[in-house]
């Protein structure tokens, strides 16, 4: 057991202003990580594209230990903005030339959609980056009904995640101390929730914040490029 | 029928323009209108993922630059083709900023597909043939099967080609994908 490492966490959240799940999964990573074993540092990559302090920001994560990058699922992979990092940091890593066959990679991917597995082929894209950059992938952890690490987070429903949850960072965290390498496993998180109510508040929520900003149910159905196509009845009806 | 490209204008080696090619002489073969959009850095912001587009002003990017433009040709054409560098089995950022502001073009709600997967309902009652191909030199096998993974697991209506500068792979896959709207799910 080596004592002393350098952890870089990234936030690939593209949210501006707004709490995201990201942000928050990598607060709480940091905490259970704690003073133990090196250093930590955090890298926001909206505010690293944003403010143009990527190259210093490559630097640091040239030279990390273990790199653990926190995201949530857009379209079924990485966001644009996050896939523009590592696209640039691809680049930085190929110019230096250097060998980084020891750094360690993880994942930690949300959604909104309950299935974890979903995350599955974002977690892949790690993967493949880690091999261009020949860093060493270790293992991902895949979450389902991302939002509701924020909106419930005190329920008892959410009390296995929970767990589960500091079990898997506890895992990243023993196993980038660790010089040793064994094998890992991607590691599934889903909230223990009635898919139907799930799928009941997401679409109240929704229609709750246009009301908010003046929208009725039918105003959120309009079809702006094609304004001769009927409405899609089937969601005007009652049941949502 | 209108056929609408779209291209990451940073990435244009010698193996795009030989797929470019053989991509728009198969389209004007079979008498498409062909209108072309190179995406380059910085030309879309990214999608910050605010929903206004679903709770704001539905259907439509509450982020003002050229991607409105970008979605109206999308909905109003036959065939929509994607030509994407392969990045680690994945799209160019230019090309996944495309598709990431696609996301007013459905609905916000939740639903159940009958293979049990969780999607959005579609907004449109129809939308444009959508054909995905990646392109590149020396793309490994693993990288090649992830970006097939990563549409033909999660979406419907979709066809994608992993192209590696063999013409007859690109005619084959246009010849046999029927080029016209489709409607269902997503």
């Amino acid at each position: 057991m080596s004592t002393s490492k350098n952890i870089v966490l990234i936030n690939g959240s593209p949210k501006i202003n707004e709490e995201s799940v990201s942000g928050y999964l990598v607060s709480m990573l940091s905490d259970r990580i704690g003073a133990d074993g090196g250093s930590k540092i955090i890298i926001n990559v909206r505010q690293s594209l944003t403010h143009r302090q990527t190259q210093s920001d490559f630097d640091v994560i040239s030279n990390a230990d273990s790199v653990v990058i926190v995201f949530p699922l857009y379209i079924f992979c990485l966001p644009a903005m996050l896939t523009r990092f590592l696209e640039d940091y691809y680049h930085y890593y190929a110019g230096t030339g250097k060998t980084a066959g020891h750094q360690k990679v993880y994942a930690i991917v949300n959604c909104g959609f309950p299935e974890a597995e979903i995350n599955t082929e974002a977690a892949r894209v790690i993967q493949s980056f880690s091999r261009h950059i020949n860093a060493q992938y270790r293992f991902s952890i895949l979450i389902g009904s991302g939002g509701m690490l924020l909106g419930a987070k005190g329920a008892p429903f959410m009390k296995k995640a929970l767990i589960k949850l500091q079990n898997a960072f506890d895992e990243i965290k023993n196993d980038s101390l660790n010089d040793g390498i064994q094998n890992l496993e991607n590691v599934l998180i889903n909230v223990n929730f009635p898919r139907r109510l799930y799928f009941f508040m997401g679409d109240r929520g929704f229609i709750h914040d246009a009301h908010k900003n003046g929208l009725k149910k039918k105003d959120m159905l309009r079809k702006p490029y094609q304004v001769n196509e009927p409405v899609n009845s089937v969601f005007m009806d009652n049941s949502i | 029928m209108k056929a609408y490209i779209l291209s990451d204008k940073d990435y244009q080696d010698g193996i795009y323009s030989q797929l470019y090619e053989l991509v728009t002489s198969n389209l004007t073969k079979k008498d498409f209108q062909i209108e072309h959009r190179e995406i380059g850095r910085d030309e879309l912001a990214f999608c910050k993922g605010c929903f206004g587009c679903w709770i704001k002003q539905p259907g439509e990017c509450t982020i003002k630059d050229s991607m409105a433009e970008i979605n109206n040709n999308f909905i109003n054409s036959d065939v929509v083709v994607y030509l994407s560098p392969v990045i680690f089995g994945q799209f160019s950022a230019n090309i996944k900023s495309a598709f990431d502001r696609w996301l007013p073009n459905i609905l916000p709600f939740f639903m159940t597909r009958p293979d049990g997967s969780t999607m959005h309902p579609p907004r449109y009652l129809t939308y444009p043939k959508q054909i995905i191909i990646g392109y590149g030199e020396a793309i490994s096998d693993e990288d090649a099967q992830l970006f097939i993974d990563i549409t033909k697991k999660h979406r419907y209506n979709i066809e994608v080609l992993v192209f590696s500068g063999r013409d007859s792979d690109c005619t084959s896959f246009l010849n046999q994908t029927k080029l016209e709207r489709v409607g269902g799910q997503l």
